[in-house]
């Protein structure tokens, strides 16, 4: 099957329709989406985590959110906001764990799909 | 025009690109990582950045760090911020703008709603941060856009009277000459420069109750008869009506002075002018000064019914007291600057234009210190005066700035055409050239490309979609140019009139200026035409017409004073009303004449007999008696003029006799009214 962009948005759970209205190009669109992968926060995030460094792992978390939000990745900004919340303050709550772990399957499944279509490109 | 430069402040890398991206099309771009990294480029780059644009949440230090940091050095209000944050909860956002940020971002970030709040916050920063540099530019912007609207209303007035549009300005820059010339020989009239500036731009509309004239009164060649000149007179208390009947800026000082100029320019010293006779310096400063100015470009200007007089020769003429009687100061004042005088007439608006750009700086270097609150009065009339001339005018105004490509329309203007006040790259905007009309956008696009900087002008009449409608407007253009040794397009300044409203307006006005302002009655001009298109409409049906005068008025205004012998006017008119039917013309002809037509079908006799004695009574202790002679059209046709002038032999062979009395015309009258006809064909 041949991965498009928009196919690429459908596996991730993302909304392809909205950020195309935002961006207003899709070269724009994959431009952002392309970069994502570049992006550290969400090896901040596990490690800090790890640590016990709240804070950090907050605003990594936050991060993610944020470029989610602007990609329109709806599932992984849904997951990464709810973690937000719950790191909010400083301090991690009782779900923070569970929550973390639905980022990770979230992000795993966002990125493979991105390596996919990078993958296409390439080909 | 130099590019503005935006910081963006976000720890994300792809939040920074995106709005980069955005945004680096207009705007150079500056990146920081954190907030410690913003505060570093602020602190170095403070006099070149437009905007920031920040991201709460950051490492090493927040947005509201970066912010609190910009109040304790005092950038916060030199540079504008707005938040960018996909933190939208409330108390984060209060506590934003409690720190000093203008605007606030939600992301997902739409790229068109970033643009126009970057536009947006920098046009609204543009202006005051003129102030804290200096404020010349912005002044100079000013005079020129309100020197615009003076242009576009000389144009209006052009377009009515078939004077020189030049006028206007002329009028203008002599008032502000005598003005200057006047403050500097007496304080007696407290006259400050913001005084003169005011004056001098409501002299603009001195003549703006003239649009309620018949044109055929306003641009005969020849002199006006006694009628036609009464007529002409209303235009000062019409003008004046106007300016009242603003529904907005009733209060504002310009309103209020170019209500003394419409209303009293026409004043002499004397009191011999109108419309209310008033004296010396009871008439306002303002309107001595205008009259004077008016009468002087009058006078050296050619007009349908006269050629120019030079210079030498009006300046005489004005001086010996035959062109009215002025205010011995303002005449000394204009005797003292005679060569100014002849120049100003002379130069052409350009000219006239940087005279006083250079009285303006000149002005402000005087003015050492405190120059921001000045400057804040003088935007606050432009201000004033902008949106005044665009009152007056109903004009669409609209400014086009090329970087960012982007049209700014005003309020009226945007409301008319159906689309918003801000568009961004207009000439590629389907909704704009869908309101305007695809071919009128070219025209439009086509005439601006003629324009130079040189020639930055251009006006045009073109059809545009208003309101659904298509419309005929009036489109009058400047482009505006930088100063650079290869002028480069910066933008464009215009305004729209829609011709179809000014006409009817016009129309309006015209109904207005149908009757005798003291009696109410229809006036002569009105009366003959609505008495011609009667009979036009039955030719078949039987018409009369009387004219009549008070006798013996001349006495009562001598012994009871010219108020009771309007009283006496009014008491005519009012039994003139009384005794006759809503569909007959009652009409005061001028002075005590008055004149009424009726159709009828029998008994012609009896009713005349009985209006003549029911306008015959005693009036508090004057007998009011009229003479009147009355035509038939059975008689004498139906024509106007028959008509009018049986009527009028009819009333003179009563006068012959006697008076207090009526007669119908008849063929006795015939030879009088013959020889009467040849006698006035000799002497024309």
């Amino acid at each position: 099957m041949t991965m498009t962009l928009e196919t690429c948005y459908a596996t991730m759970g993302a909304d392809y329709n909205d950020v195309l209205g935002r961006l207003r190009s899709e070269r724009l669109v994959q431009k952002f989406v392309l970069k994502f992968l570049d992006d550290k926060s969400f090896d901040l995030l596990c490690s800090s985590f790890a640590a016990g460094n709240y804070e950090d792992a907050f605003r990594a978390s936050h991060t993610i959110k944020g470029m989610c939000q602007n990609l329109s990745f709806t599932k992984l900004m849904e997951s990464s906001s709810e973690l937000t919340e719950s790191l909010r303050g400083g301090s991690p709550s009782p779900q923070s764990e569970e929550l973390l772990r639905r980022v990770i399957d979230d992000y795993r499944m966002t990125a493979d799909a991105i390596r996919a279509f990078e993958s296409e490109l390439g080909a | 025009m130099k590019r503005e430069k935006i910081l963006i402040a976000d720890d994300s890398e792809m939040n920074r690109s995106i709005l980069a991206d955005m945004l680096s099309d207009n705007y150079d771009i500056i990146e920081a990582e954190d907030g410690v990294q913003a505060t570093a480029i602020l602190k170095t780059h403070i006099t070149e950045l437009s905007l920031l644009l920040l991201d709460i949440v950051m490492p090493n230090l927040d947005g509201f760090g970066v912010l609190e940091a910009m109040n304790r050095n005092d950038w916060i209000d030199a540079v504008p911020v707005i938040i960018i944050s996909a933190e939208n909860s409330s108390t984060h956002v209060e506590r934003a703008y409690e720190l000093g940020a203008t605007d606030f971002i939600a992301r997902p970030f739409d790229a068109l709603i970033v643009r126009r709040r970057v536009v947006n916050t920098l046009l609204l920063y543009a202006k005051q941060k003129r102030l804290i540099g200096m404020v010349e530019n912005q002044v100079y912007e000013q005079e020129r856009q309100n020197d615009m609207m003076i242009d576009i209303l000389s144009h209006i007035m052009e377009f009515r009277n078939g004077e020189s549009g030049l006028h206007i300005l002329h009028v203008r820059t002599l008032t502000d000459l005598l003005l200057s010339a006047l403050q500097k020989k007496t304080d007696k009239y407290k006259l400050t420069m913001a005084d003169i500036g005011m004056i001098s731009t409501a002299s603009a509309l001195h003549d703006i109750g003239k649009m309620a004239i018949d044109e055929k009164i306003l641009n005969k060649p020849g002199k006006l008869t006694p009628e036609e000149f009464e007529i002409m007179k209303t235009h000062s208390a019409i003008g004046a009506n106007m300016i009242s009947d603003l529904p907005v800026h009733r209060q504002e000082q310009l309103v209020k002075i170019a209500y003394e100029i419409c209303r009293w320019h026409h004043e002499r010293y004397d009191g011999r002018g109108y419309p209310d006779g008033l004296v010396g310096d009871d008439i306002p400063i303002s309107a001595q000064v205008v009259a004077l100015a008016d009468v002087y470009d009058a006078l050296t200007s050619e007009r349908v019914y006269k050629p120019p007089f030079t210079h030498d020769a009006a300046i005489a003429m004005i001086t010996r007291g035959e062109c009215g009687a002025f205010n011995p100061l303002l005449i000394e004042c204009m005797n003292e600057n005679m060569d100014q005088f002849r120049a100003a007439r002379d130069k052409n608006p350009d000219e006239i234009r940087s005279h006083k750009l250079m009285r303006i700086s000149e002005e402000k270097l005087r003015d050492t210190g405190g120059a921001s609150q000045r400057t804040l009065r003088l935007l606050d009339r432009e201000r004033v005066r902008n949106s005044f001339f665009a009152t007056m005018a109903e004009a669409i105004q609209f400014e086009y700035t090329c970087e960012p490509p982007m049209l700014t329309l005003s309020v009226f203007g945007a409301k008319k055409l159906g689309i918003s006040e801000i568009i961004m790259d207009p000439i590629n905007d389907q909704k704009l050239a869908a309101a305007v009309g695809s071919e009128s956008m070219q025209t439009l696009l086509d005439n601006l490309h003629t324009t130079t900087p040189e020639h930055p002008d251009v006006k045009l009449d073109c059809s545009i979609r208003m309101d659904g409608m298509n419309r005929w407007c009036r489109v009058v253009m400047r482009s505006m140019w930088t100063e650079e040794v290869t002028p480069r397009l910066e933008g464009v300044l215009g305004t729209v009139l829609d011709i179809h409203d000014s006409h009817q307006k016009m129309q309006e006005l015209e109904k207005r200026a149908t009757r005798d302002a003291m009696t109410g009655l229809l006036n002569r001009a009105s009366a003959r035409e609505q008495i011609i298109l009667r009979m036009q409409d039955g030719p078949e049906n039987n018409f009369a017409l009387a004219f009549f005068d008070v006798d013996d008025f001349k006495l009562a205004n001598d012994i009871y004073g010219h108020e009771f012998g309007d009283r006496v006017l009014k008491c005519v008119a009012a039994r003139m009303h009384d005794s006759t039917r809503g569909s007959d013309i009652s009409c005061r002809a001028g002075g005590d004449e008055f004149m009424l037509f009726l159709e009828y079908k029998t008994d012609i006799e009896k009713t005349i007999d009985r209006i003549f004695h029911a306008i015959c009574c005693d009036f508090e202790g004057f007998r009011i008696s009229v003479t009147m002679g009355v035509a038939l059209s059975r008689d004498v046709g139906t024509s106007y003029d028959a008509l009018f002038r049986a009527a009028d032999a009819a009333l003179y062979a009563v006068k012959r006799v006697t008076k207090g009395n009526y007669r119908f015309y008849d063929d006795s009258l015939k030879n009088t009214l013959e020889a009467e006809e040849a006698s006035d064909r000799k002497g024309e």
